[in-house]
């Protein structure tokens, strides 16, 4: 126990026993004995609990408003007091606790009002128990009551009856909140909440019942002892919402020895929303490489609000995507944390091991699915151009053959075309050859192939190679189509007016490296063309890097192993 | 002969045009597509309509649609289709219906203004035609187990894969030189081999030899 927590109950008890005495000693009090105990009971359990609950959930200003209520009942038993000034503070405050319950019930379980219409309630109950109950005593002639001005006995009734009408309002109003938030809650709200929130709702109902009673002249008398205990007994019923957070952490317990068996793939998940009491707790594991989290199948989500990061020495592991409820017991839910973390730890890799998997997948498919594109550009290319080429010649030949015999001064155009048609399908297969793997670089190398870039590129091109051997095939192809695929984005997008390609060799990778002063801004995600290069290049456990910032250039800058 | 021919590449369109005008026919109507080939079927009732296998929309099969929707419409035009690939499920496809004023035949054809004009000619007047490198393709095939193929001597072979591109007796002995009568002799000794019920109509020969190399 911490000093101000001994304090706090000390002084408690102090009051306590004070007030108690002026009560026993009371001309006033008609059960004086009853009445005492009563008091300190009361104001005891009030500041007691609310010390537990402070206790246990320092954040939460719900302790700390049971503790105040404890010793606001107290303020108020002094009504009770012979002692005329201490009788009128006591007269004064002697429905306040009412609204510290009220405001406790209100506010549980997070020590803050909800809603503008739990404001204007606790505000009205503050009208009726403190301004309307001043005024009432401006009216009250009783001896003990220093601030009397006059002693009305009509008024006095009238003000009553009014603080009765709207008390018995905003009790049910209370009452009918409280119920409604207990029927909408999550399990695990309404398990930790139950007992606080039923207490409280039949207490409201109980006053309203009450002050409707004295309104119509039928005082309910001695049954309103009854009210008294159920109020002594809201404290405990709070108690018995935070054994239940206990019993939660008797969970953790069990959690341990749960994941101490090394459980099944998913069982960790399971173990934790038993630990919870959360059915639908998702789990998320951090990936470093993307900054991000993914499920356990290793695809990427996007955290909802409701999350709490696991970390383990300072580093992130997982995220619990738990109950809105959940975020009430943050000790429970770092507890439950720190009992996992290993065992999520464990299924971090596991995620991440999938992402990755999850990557490498996505590219095979894009490298597949790209051959597949090409080839059918091939096919196409083939069909529409020489093929067509091909078949109009081959009609030509057998006009020709025809005209030879019946008309051969006709012949002689027919035979252009049939010449044209001829030079045209060649080039076209020569381009399309060309297209598909250009000979020169199978021919002469990755130098070779480059120099006649500059001759096919609109922007003057300034080629520096520094390579003097010949690479490895594969990392030829793919350093070419890097350079002539940067190219073709430079001549598209970039309004460049000059371009400059380097290779070099750099700790063993082959360095290649195209910079363009254009106007920057290009994107990796749009547009298959760089992704497809990027493909590529890590299936031969190289990188892609693209800089563009807009409006001061493009890098795009590969770097190959060399086997 | 009134023809009409369907085909997106207009260089080759024109040229078959001119081909055909050239051969004699007469050619009364051109389509870049399906719809407008049907159009064109619907207004000058042609004898033959030459359509191309691959036309837009989607550049994949809309020739064979086309001609099965022609012969269902109008049954009395014949449809040779013509395509750049071999492909011999596209022409079973087409034959399958049956093989009435039907034809197969591969681009590379029109280099040969006779053959062609006289498949075209065949197909117009209610014969069929078959593709020569289809038909060597479904001869040649690989068959598991007892293949009668095999007792055929090589002059029933040929005289075979004549018969399944749609050639009469008569224009089958011309190909090989032999009189319509030993074709005959040569028909009735493959029939015998393959056990294959012997026809009068050719339709049905056609049908039952292409069924019978297709199994």
């Amino acid at each position: 126990m911490k000093p101000i927590d001994v304090a706090v109950a000390t002084a408690a008890l102090v009051a306590g026993a004070a007030v108690s005495v002026a009560v026993f000693t009371s001309d006033s009090a008609d059960h004086a004995v009853r009445t005492g105990v009563l008091t300190l009971v009361i104001g005891l359990s009030w500041v007691g609990a609310g010390l537990v609950a402070l206790h246990r959930r320092p954040e939460n200003r719900t302790g700390l408003i049971m503790v105040a209520t404890g010793f606001i009942w107290f303020v108020a038993q002094l009504g009770y007091a012979d002692n005329h000034l201490l009788n009128t503070f006591g007269t004064a405050t002697e429905l306040l606790f009412i609204l510290g319950f009220a405001y406790l019930l209100l506010s549980f379980p997070d020590g803050r009002l909800h809603s503008r219409f739990e404001r204007v309630l606790v505000a009205i109950g503050f009208l009726v128990c403190v301004v309307l109950q001043l005024t009432w005593m401006l009216f009250d002639g009783d001896p003990e009551n220093l601030i009397a001005v006059t002693d009305s006995p009509d008024a006095e009734a009238a003000i009553e009856n009014v603080q009765r009408a709207i008390g018995s309002v905003v009790s049910i109003s209370t009452a009918v909140v409280v119920v409604r938030r207990w029927r909408r809650a999550s399990a695990p709200l309404r398990r930790a909440a139950e007992p606080v929130l039923w207490a409280g709702a039949a207490s409201f109902v109980a006053l309203a019942v009450s002050a409707v009673n004295d309104i119509v002249g039928q005082p309910l008398g001695d049954i309103e002892w009854l009210w008294w205990v159920v109020f002594a007994t809201v404290p405990f019923a709070f108690l018995a919402g935070l054994l239940r957070v206990q019993m939660a952490r008797g969970a953790v317990a069990q959690l341990v020895l749960e994941l101490g068996r090394a459980p099944e793939p998913g069982g960790v998940r399971d173990a934790l929303a038993r630990a919870l009491g959360d059915p639908e707790l998702r789990l998320a594991y951090w990936v470093p490489e993307r900054n991000g989290f993914v499920d356990a199948a290793g695809r990427p989500v996007e955290l909802s609000a409701d999350a709490t990061v696991v970390a383990r020495s300072g580093r992130r592991i997982a995220a619990l995507e738990h109950d809105p409820a959940l975020s009430e017991q943050p000790e429970l839910l770092a507890s439950v944390g720190a009992a996992a973390a290993l065992a999520l730890e464990n299924e971090r890799l596991n995620a991440e091991l999938r992402a990755r998997l999850e990557d490498l997948r996505a590219s095979r498919a894009r490298i597949v699915e790209a051959a597949e594109l090409e080839r059918r550009r091939v096919e196409r290319n083939l069909h529409d151009g020489a093929q067509q080429r091909l078949v109009s010649l081959a009609m030509s030949l057998g006009l020709l053959e025809r005209k030879l015999e019946t008309d051969p001064e006709a012949a002689k155009p027919i035979l252009r075309d049939a010449r044209e048609d001829l030079a045209t399908a060649l080039q076209e297969l020569r381009e399309l050859s060309q297209g598909i793997h250009p000979s020169l670089l199978t021919e002469r190398g990755l130098e070779a192939a480059l120099g006649e870039l500059p001759l096919r590129t609109p922007v003057p091109l300034e080629l520096e190679f520094s390579i003097g051997e010949r690479l490895p095939v594969q990392v030829e192809a793919a350093a070419y189509y890097v350079v002539s695929e940067a190219l073709a984005n430079v001549t598209k997008y970039a309004q460049a007016t000059a371009v400059r390609v380097r290779v070099d060799r750099v700790d063993g990778n082959a360095l290649v490296e195209i910079a363009d002063d254009g106007v920057g801004g290009a994107d990796s995600s749009r547009g298959s063309g760089l992704s497809g290069l990027a493909d590529r290049v890590e299936a031969l456990g190289g990188r892609l890097a693209l800089v563009s910032p807009v409006g001061r250039g493009t890098v795009v800058r590969a770097e190959i192993p060399c086997g | 002969m009134r023809v009409v021919l369907a085909d997106d590449a207009v260089i080759l369109r024109e040229g078959l045009a001119r081909l055909l005008v050239e051969a004699g026919f007469d050619v009364v109507g051109q389509a870049a597509d399906a719809d407008e080939l049907l159009e064109q079927i619907e207004a000058r009732s042609p004898d033959v309509a030459i359509v191309d296998i691959r036309m837009p929309p989607t550049h994949t099969d809309e020739g064979l649609q086309a001609a099965a929707e022609i012969r269902a419409g109008h049954p009395s035009v014949g449809i040779l289709v013509l395509s750049q690939y071999v492909r011999p499920s596209y022409a079973l496809e087409l034959l399958s219906h049956g093989t009435e004023g039907v034809g197969y035949l591969l681009k590379d054809r029109v280099s040969d203004l006779e053959e062609l004009a006289s498949s075209v000619r065949r197909v117009g007047e209610g014969g069929s035609v078959l593709d020569p490198s289809v038909v060597a393709q479904l001869v040649e095939r690989p068959r598991s187990g007892d293949d009668p193929l095999e007792d055929l001597t090589e002059r029933e072979r040929e005289v075979l894969s004549l018969m399944a591109e749609g050639r009469s007796n008569k224009a089958i002995g011309e190909r090989l030189f032999i009189t319509e009568h030993t074709v005959e002799k040569h028909v009735k000794s493959i029939l015998g081999k393959l056990r294959l019920p012997e026809s009068p109509d050719d339709h049905r020969r056609v049908l039952a030899v292409l069924t019978y190399l297709s199994a």
